[in-house]
């Protein structure tokens, strides 16, 4: 028996229900299109389980667009494909790479994908 | 078939899937209030001679001289970490039922026509791929047989992590690796008895003991054992937790405290902490217990301890009744002109809440007050931890809290504490 194992794990969304006017009695208009608002934690965070946010500090990596103090999102279930960014460890250190899925880059022990980074401008 | 699956050195493993430079390196993690070393890695336990359960001040220039790195114990984040480990264990099987913080019994019944040692490697390496926690995956007919085989796979090595026992050869094979004073669930005295009667492994005692024997002297307990040694399955899976019989929480302060108003803070934080456990499991005290100690150890102190246990006139979850009660306890066993350690607290005699009888005089609902308690509940829930509290709980904390120096950051809690990258380049 072969387990499947997708990428995404799609979590229930919470039931909302339209208010109704105490006053009247009467139900909004908006009563079958009511939808829960945009929750951050279902849209950028794919596992749970598997995500960790890191924070940056420096302006290091800028060449991959991660500037000092940004949040970084990680998820370690996500596979390594060519050009994905990859927060990664070599010699005891972690260092963030876009791997070319060339055999000729040197060796690394990956930490974990990163799938956004979050950057402040303000 | 059960697979239990446990964190190979939970809390140091925790603290070093943030830290690479510590990979291969020696960890250990202290308990509160820094005393002892309670965790160490494979690699500190096998610098040998650091005693487990030392005070620290006795061994702390073995830990700096063998470059041992080591942690205040952070169980904000091991608790974290456990529950990812756990969720990830439930997409193996429905029923999964956790043992401690960094073990579970994993059900694997009905799973026909699987390689179990391939499942369980399935399982080692997904957790270690999603967390960076090493597991070990024993898996066995019965509970007891599990753990011996998850023991098996964490000894030896060419198992790589996994063990499975699915034949009467390997499982008696087994039995005989284990020795019987490290069978799950015989205590020492048992194991002592059982060694004068000549039976020093789990084949000994599983196949070599009479079930009479057992039975009339380790009671049903020890006859459970013996039946699944032997591979027949009786102790069940419980998904669903007991609600606890008593609950009560001790630490020693950060310092040593002589004041009465510093305790009774203390005394009524720890009341506010154990009352929202009780609510949470929907019961009731009926008594409370309060202790106080100074240090055992201490060579230039006055020793003293004393306990005080007050009956409730009704059964209650009330935060401020219970801190009211708890402090006419506490009143009555505190003397001045001693140097105390630590003050502790304990709600006993616990029954649903729906249970609680009135009394001639007074109404369960008028004490307990569900409403506000409801309120006091909410509003910690969302803002967090004793937001709303008490006013004798004070505003002290930092003067009487344990001391953690050595504590790791809150990595996947505190958005303050993130785990930070930088290069050095």
């Amino acid at each position: 028996m072969q387990r499947l194992i997708s990428e995404k794990i799609r979590k229930g969304k919470d039931r909302h229900r339209a208010e109704v006017s105490k006053q009247t009695g009467f139900p909004s208009a908006a009563t079958h299109y009511y939808e829960p608002p945009i929750d951050l934690n279902n849209e950028l965070v794919y596992n749970q389980d598997s995500t960790f946010f890191v924070r940056v500090e420096g302006s290091n990596w800028s060449k991959f667009n991660i500037w000092d103090k940004d949040v970084l999102i990680i998820d370690r279930s996500i596979e390594l494909k060519p050009d994905r960014m990859a927060l990664i460890v070599k010699d005891g250190e972690f260092d963030i790479v876009q791997f070319s899925g060339e055999s000729t880059q040197p060796e690394f022990l990956l930490w974990g994908v990163v799938t956004y980074v979050i950057h402040a401008v303000i | 078939m059960i697979a239990m699956v446990d964190c190979n050195s939970f809390y140091a493993s925790c603290e070093q899937v943030f830290r690479p430079d510590l990979w291969g390196k020696p960890v250990v993690v202290l308990s509160n209030n820094d005393g002892c070393v309670i965790a160490a890695n494979k690699e500190a336990k096998s610098l040998a001679h650091i005693p487990m359960f030392e005070p620290v001040f006795k061994i702390k220039d073995i830990l700096v001289k063998n470059n041992v790195t080591f942690f205040s114990s952070n169980y904000t984040l091991y608790g974290e970490m456990s529950q990812r480990v756990m969720n990830i264990l439930k997409t193996f099987s429905p029923m999964v039922e956790v043992y401690s913080i960094d073990e579970a019994f994993v059900e694997l019944t009905g799973l026909n026509n699987i390689n179990l040692s391939e499942y369980g490697q399935t399982i080692k390496e997904q957790i270690f791929k999603y967390t960076g926690l090493p597991v070990g995956v024993g898996i066995a007919p019965t509970k007891v047989l599990a753990k011996l085989a998850n023991r098996i796979a964490k000894k030896e090595e060419i198992h790589q992590h996994v063990y499975v026992i699915d034949s009467e050869e390997k499982k008696r094979v087994a039995l005989k690796k284990v020795k019987i004073n490290d069978v799950w669930g015989i205590g020492r005295q048992h194991a002592q008895r059982l060694q004068e009667r000549r039976v020093f492994t789990a084949f000994d005692f599983a196949y070599n003991v009479p079930l009479a024997w057992v039975r009339k002297e380790m009671t049903v307990v020890g006859e459970r054992l013996w039946r699944e040694l032997r591979g027949q399955s009786c102790i069940e899976f419980t998904t669903i937790p007991k609600s606890k019989k008593g609950i009560g929480t001790a630490k020693s302060f950060g310092k040593r405290l002589e004041d009465l108003d510093m305790i009774e803070e203390v005394c009524a934080y720890y009341i506010s902490e154990v009352s929202e456990v009780m609510r949470a499991q929907g019961s009731c005290a009926s008594y409370v217990q309060v202790f106080i100690h100074t240090n055992y150890h201490s060579k230039i102190d006055k020793r003293y301890s004393e306990s005080c246990t007050v009956t409730l006139p009704i059964p209650t979850n009330n935060t401020f009744v219970l801190i009211s009660e708890a402090r006419k306890a506490l009143h009555k066993i505190y003397k001045p002109g001693f140097r105390y350690k630590k003050v502790g607290v304990n709600l006993s005699g616990i029954i649903p809440q729906e249970y609680v009888q009135a009394n001639l005089f007074e109404q369960p609902s008028k004490i307990s007050n569900p409403v506000l308690m409801k309120v006091l509940d909410g509003i910690n829930n969302k803002y967090g931890k004793a937001t709303v509290a008490s006013a004798i709980t004070g505003t002290r904390k930092h003067e009487w809290e344990l001391i953690k120096k050595h504590r790791s950051p809150y990595y996947t809690t505190q958005w303050q504490e993130l785990l930070k990258i930088s290069s050095k380049s």
